[in-house]
């Protein structure tokens, strides 16, 4: 018992050690990011994902209105349904599945690749002929993929919002006009700011967690399996466990 | 389309395969409880922390809202443990398990269809469905919508625990089942038990596929978890319009 407790703490300091070494040495890289590599990274992990990011857009903002559209009726709220909806979308439901979704597809594919270098002895390699494996590697992908989920999570708004719309046009019968009104009269940018707000951090915290799930990867092809499911299940428990720390904080703030 | 095909075909197929393969050579009770193990209770930590998280941020939002329009949160109490039921939870506990399921699913097989053992197993006259999908699958099947009652109960706990002891107001309606019929329980085990279905079968699809060396590996993961939770997402968009269209 003490000693799982042990094990437990130990893996924990840890990971909080790691993650802090990570994003210590993006940020003193900064300055001088590898440019070819963050835009490559940006464009395997923003435009790669746009399909993807798309079709979950379009499942989202559908399946919110269809799920809460009933409570709309029976609540004799309709009007506001493009409030609601809108609402709980940039607030809550766009970043949340969003995040998910991106830690499966982003998350892993970073462990992946980071896995396999290291695994291979290519880190070690890059440090043999003394390039810096942080400034040229992974600086520019958590900079890339932080960016690249941002703008995705904003062209994921939009086109989570228009099918919200259409949504409700079939499924409640609200007119186009009726919903954009209710939408733009009681939603204000703060709204916005704040889930664009959540979506950064969740990206920030996927492409830390799945960097440092790639850099201590050990052992084989099993060893890349493994990062890559870590990498996943570390991202989801991140992005929860973030989102209750900043919603109260975010709500506060925007209102 | 095409995208849906690549999502569901594959799956498809293997779904067919594993059912004559159930009924060929039975089910391997011990493998089965191998991974009952493997599948359910070794994701109910993740699944429970998650779900508990999700159902404290849901009421902070309705709290800030109802605040502002209606000033009594505990007006939404039913509706909301209605919602958390039959939607959310099962939404969520699909997409966590997609992740966690998914990944260590494909991972496994793919590393040993990677090192030809896949291969040796047909060669020991061994169906390879039989062996390593079918436990996987009727594991899945069972454990998905255990999980999801785990889930739900975790969400409307935390819900009211939050409700009670950070806003001081009465949390009680945050567990009260008033507007909770058959057809809510229904819909959610519906979902439960199809999205239980699939993400076995869409790992295990591409972790077979899986070919050359180790990038295989991590690439199989990679689009193994997201065909997992992109057609958790589609399942349950299509079993809540179906579930709205005919009526209740």
């Amino acid at each position: 018992m003490i000693r799982a407790l042990g094990a437990f703490g130990l893996g924990v300091a840890r990971l909080t050690g790691a993650l802090a070494l990570v994003l210590a040495r993006t940020t003193l890289n900064l300055p001088r990011l590898d440019r070819r590599e963050l835009f490559r990274s940006i464009v395997l992990f923003g435009y790669r994902s746009l399909p993807l990011a798309l079709m979950a857009a379009t499942l989202i903002g559908s399946t919110v209105v269809l799920q809460a559209g009933v409570y709309a009726v029976k609540f004799g709220a309709r009007l506001y349904t493009g409030w609601a909806a809108g609402y709980a979308l940039t607030r809550e439901f766009g970043p949340l599945l969003l995040g998910l979704v991106m830690a499966a597809r982003i998350g892993a594919r970073n462990a992946a690749e980071l896995a396999l270098l290291n695994v291979n002895g290519q880190i070690e390699g890059l440090r043999g002929i003394s390039l810096d494996p942080f400034r040229i590697l992974v600086a520019p992908r958590v900079v890339g993929s932080a960016i690249a989920i941002t703008c995705l999570g904003s062209v994921t708004f939009l086109v989570a919002v228009c099918f919200e719309a259409v949504s409700s046009y079939f499924s409640l019968g609200l007119p186009l006009r009726v919903f954009f009104d209710s939408y733009q009269d009681m939603l204000r940018v703060g709204d916005l700011v704040g889930g664009l707000t959540k979506t950064l951090a969740f990206g920030l915290a996927i492409a830390l967690v799945s960097t440092v799930a790639g850099l201590r990867a050990k052992g084989g092809a099993v060893g890349v399996g493994q990062a890559a499911a870590s990498a996943v299940v570390l991202s989801c428990a991140a992005i929860f466990s973030l989102d209750l720390l900043l919603t109260p904080f975010l709500t506060r703030l925007f209102g | 389309m095409s995208a849906l095909l690549r999502i569901f075909g594959a799956p498809a197929i293997l779904f067919a395969r594993t059912l004559s393969a159930i009924r060929q050579r039975g089910v391997d009770r011990r493998a089965t409880m191998v991974q009952l193990v493997e599948i359910g209770s070794k994701s109910s930590l993740l699944i429970v922390s998650g779900l508990a998280f999700f159902g404290a941020v849901m009421v902070t939002i309705a709290w800030a809202q109802t605040r502002k329009y209606t000033g009594n949160i505990t007006v939404v109490g039913p509706a909301y443990f209605e919602l958390m039921l039959r939607e959310f939870a099962p939404l969520l506990v699909a997409l966590l398990a997609a992740s966690r399921v998914g990944a260590s699913t494909s991972a496994e097989i793919a590393a040993m269809s990677v090192n030809e053992q896949i291969e040796a197993l047909e060669l020991c006259a061994a169906d390879p469905i039989a062996e390593l999908v079918t436990p996987r699958f009727v594991a899945s099947l069972i454990a998905l919508p255990a999980l999801m009652v785990i889930g739900t109960i975790a969400a409307a706990v935390s819900a009211r625990v939050v409700v009670t002891t950070a806003f001081g107001a009465d949390g009680s309606a945050f567990t009260d089942a008033r507007f909770v019929d058959a057809t809510d329980v229904l819909c959610a085990f519906v979902k439960g038990a199809l999205c239980g279905a699939f993400i076995p079968l869409a790992a295990a699809a591409r972790g077979l596929k899986a070919k050359g060396g180790a990038p295989a590996v991590g690439e199989a993961v990679t689009a193994a978890v997201v065909d997992a939770s992109m057609g958790c997402l589609l399942i349950d968009f299509v079993v809540a319009a179906a579930f709205l269209l005919i009526g209740v």
